[in-house]
Formats: C-alpha cells, structure tokens, sequence
C-alpha cells in the first residue's frame, strides 16, 4: 500500500481496506475520520493490535468503527505504539463485528433512537406478566415524558444498553414508542472567501497543486468546503501547514493564515 | 520575547505564557503572570526532565501538550529552554500551536533572544539528578537509562 493512503469509506468499506493491510503485512496506522469523530486502528505485520474510538478502546472500539460507512481513512505506514489491546486474528474480529452490528440493527429495529419517549401501553395483558428486576427499574422511570437517553443517564448505564433491555418489552407490547423530532442546530460554515485566501496561501508554499492540498485535507477530515464548520477552519489550516516540508515556508503560511482566521473572528 | 509572550496572551482562551531555563528557573513571563513562580518553577524543571527522558527512551520531541479538565499546557522545546502556554480548556489549540511556531520562528532569528537564552543556559542533564527527583520518577527513570 502506498505511503500514506487516503480515500472514503463510502467508496471502500473499512473491512476491505483492513484485509487488504493484513494480507500485505502491512505496519502502521490506519486514522479515520468523519466529521468530529475521531478514530485509530494500528497494525503490527499485518495484525490489528490496538484500536481507539472517542468512547472506548480495543475490541470494543474496533466494533465502534466497523459500523462507519462515512467518513475519510488514511493509512500512515510504520507509525507504532506500545498499546496491545486486541490480539484476536482479523477473520474472527471481522465475523463477530458482523455479527455485532447484526444484533445492533435487530435492536434497532424495534428501539430505533435513544431520543424516544416512552409510555405505558394502554393495552390490558390478557395474562400474567413476569417483569425482572431491572424491567422494573425501567418501568418505574417510565412517565410519558422522559425520553431513553435520560433514563439510561439516571439508571447510570450506556445508551444502547438500555435500548437492548427495551427490545422484549417494547416488543411485546407493554411500553410504547414516540419519536421525537429534533431541528438540528445550524452550524456556521467556512465561506468561500476563506478557502480562496485559503488556497493563495498554500499556492504561495507549495505551488499550483494547492487545490488538490485543501481538498485532500478536507477530505481527509472527513468532510467538504460546503460543510467545514467555521470552528474547524483552524484546525484544517494547520493540518495542511503540517504537509508543508520547508521550515521557513511553513512559518510564513502559518502567519499568513493566523491573519486571516483573526480578521475571521473579529 | 515580551513581544512574543504577549502576542500568545492575547489569544483568546489563553491565559498566559512564560520560558523557563533547564533548571526550571523563570526567563521570562508575561504580564500579570499566569501562574505563581515556585508553580513555573516546577513545571520548568519536571517537563525539562520529560523532554530528556522522552530522548533517552528513544522517542524525542519538540512539543508536549498536558490535557487536564479544566485546562491545558502547551510545552515547546527551545533547547536551551521551554516556553509554555497555559490555556483555557475550550482554547482553539490549532491556532495557539501555529503561533508558537510564529513566535519560535521569529525568536529563533533573534540575536537579542539568543543572548538572553545564553545568559541562563543550563545543561539538560542538570537537572537529572537524584536531588530532582521523587521516588516515583527516580525509578521511572532509571528504567529509562537501563534500556536506552
């Protein structure tokens, strides 16, 4: 694999690109990103030996980011560490994140949002019902108001946790579902003016590909000019100054573009 | 580098900057200080100490960044000293990165700046003594040198 491979996961899903790194040996770190979400997955010889994701690490991480079927990887060859979390062999890492995600969709299927509201179904049960101890725990939080997410916050446990536990009761017909809509927030953007500014800078460091520099980055970030949040202008900005080798190029861009981002938010 | 210092002070969400020597003893600091000198002092001499012992252990760097809850120190090596930020949590890290890069850049060109850096000049291994050291980071480091 070439040094430093980028590309989408919509075009090539993160188990084709982990078997095509097992099967070529390969040593280094596989970075993903789809917007504010951030993940790593090292390889040792062509073995997954450590994953993160933002909420967990190791096996439980690698599951977090085999769901991803959005965002940008790039793979850095030889970059190591120290961490050895997972040491499972990729066939079964990849059979049981399967088979992970096949049980998330079942559950999702029936609890499809922790941001639901629950009631009590009205429905008289024409038998006994058997509740367990923490179907009872549930129930009494139950009050047509509050929504799976805070539920789960006041019973101290994960979202999907409870969502799993809701399965056989939202399924057998003693709790019901009201999904709630929510209007996303609208989030400030990066104008077109910035990203002109934006690519005269890099032009004036590193030539006539300065185009295909931003749009690499902003790939790599796993988003698009259209839909770089404004907050993350900075952070877009140094990760190219990083692609720029000459010192002293380097340090003119930054200062260039430090002007830009303080007119920016003035 | 007051110029410098004050430029990084004034980036929002920063609360301050200052160099230490490789004793750990304060060059310079901005105004008002962002924290007490026996505080600078400190952090001088142990991340001076980090910096040595990340090189020992084979893995050398120029830059540490310390994420705490409620805020953050951005550490950059000089050689002949440290500068550091200290920065509110929610301070826009990529830009006061970008300009110690600037302000380093601008420093390192500085005649005047490489003076005063002389003047306080402290070999790094100085301050690898048993006497800077708690018990925790002597063994740590001994560790260091047995495998380096």
């Amino acid at each position: 694999m070439p040094e430093g491979l980028t590309g989408s996961l919509t075009q090539l899903s993160l188990s084709d690109i982990l078997t095509m790194l097992a099967a070529g040996g390969q040593s280094g770190r596989l970075e993903l990103a789809d917007g504010p979400e951030r993940g790593d997955i090292f390889l040792r010889s062509g073995a997954i030996v450590h994953a993160l994701s933002s909420l967990h690490v190791g096996e439980p991480a690698l599951t977090d980011l085999l769901r991803w079927t959005t965002g940008a990887f790039r793979f850095q060859p030889h970059v190591t560490t120290t961490d050895v979390t997972i040491d499972k062999p990729l066939e079964r890492l990849l059979s049981e994140g399967v088979r992970h995600a096949m049980e998330r969709d079942a559950v999702l299927r029936v609890v499809p949002s922790p941001d639901a509201v629950l009631h009590l179904s009205q429905d008289v049960p024409t038998g006994p019902i058997t509740l367990q101890p923490h179907e009872w725990q549930i129930l009494s939080q139950v009050d047509g108001r509050t929504t799976i997410g805070d539920i789960a916050a006041n019973m101290r446990c994960e979202d999907f946790a409870l969502m799993e536990a809701l399965v056989p009761m939202v399924s057998g017909g003693m709790l019901k579902l009201e999904l709630a809509t929510r209007i996303a927030p609208v989030r400030a953007v990066a104008s077109p003016a910035f990203f002109a500014s934006l690519t005269a800078a890099v032009a004036a460091a590193m030539g006539p590909l300065a185009e295909i520099v931003i749009d690499d980055c902003v790939d790599g970030m796993g988003l698009t000019r259209e839909s770089m949040p404004r907050e993350m202008v900075s952070t877009l900005v140094e990760r190219i100054g990083s692609d720029i080798r000459d010192v002293e190029k380097r340090v003119r861009f930054q200062q260039t573009m430090l002007g830009i981002l303080r007119n920016q938010a003035a | 580098m007051d110029k410098g210092l004050k430029e990084l002070s004034l980036l929002p969400g920063v609360g301050g900057a200052f160099v230490c020597d490789n004793r750990g003893g304060v060059i310079v600091s901005s105004t008002p200080a962002a924290l007490a000198t026996e505080t600078m002092n400190t952090m001088g001499r142990e991340v001076a100490q980090a910096f040595t012992a990340a090189e020992k252990a084979g893995w050398p760097s120029t830059r540490v960044e310390f994420v705490y809850d409620s805020w953050r120190l951005l550490a950059e090596d000089l050689g002949e000293a440290v500068l550091f930020v200290v920065c509110e949590a929610d301070a826009d890290m990529p830009i006061a990165r970008m300009t110690v890069d600037v302000v380093v850049a601008s420093w390192r060109k500085d005649s005047g700046v490489k003076k005063q850096l002389a003047r306080h000049w402290a070999a790094r291994n100085d301050v690898m003594t048993t006497a800077n050291f708690d018990e925790v980071s002597r063994r740590s480091w001994r560790v260091i040198e047995s495998r380096a």
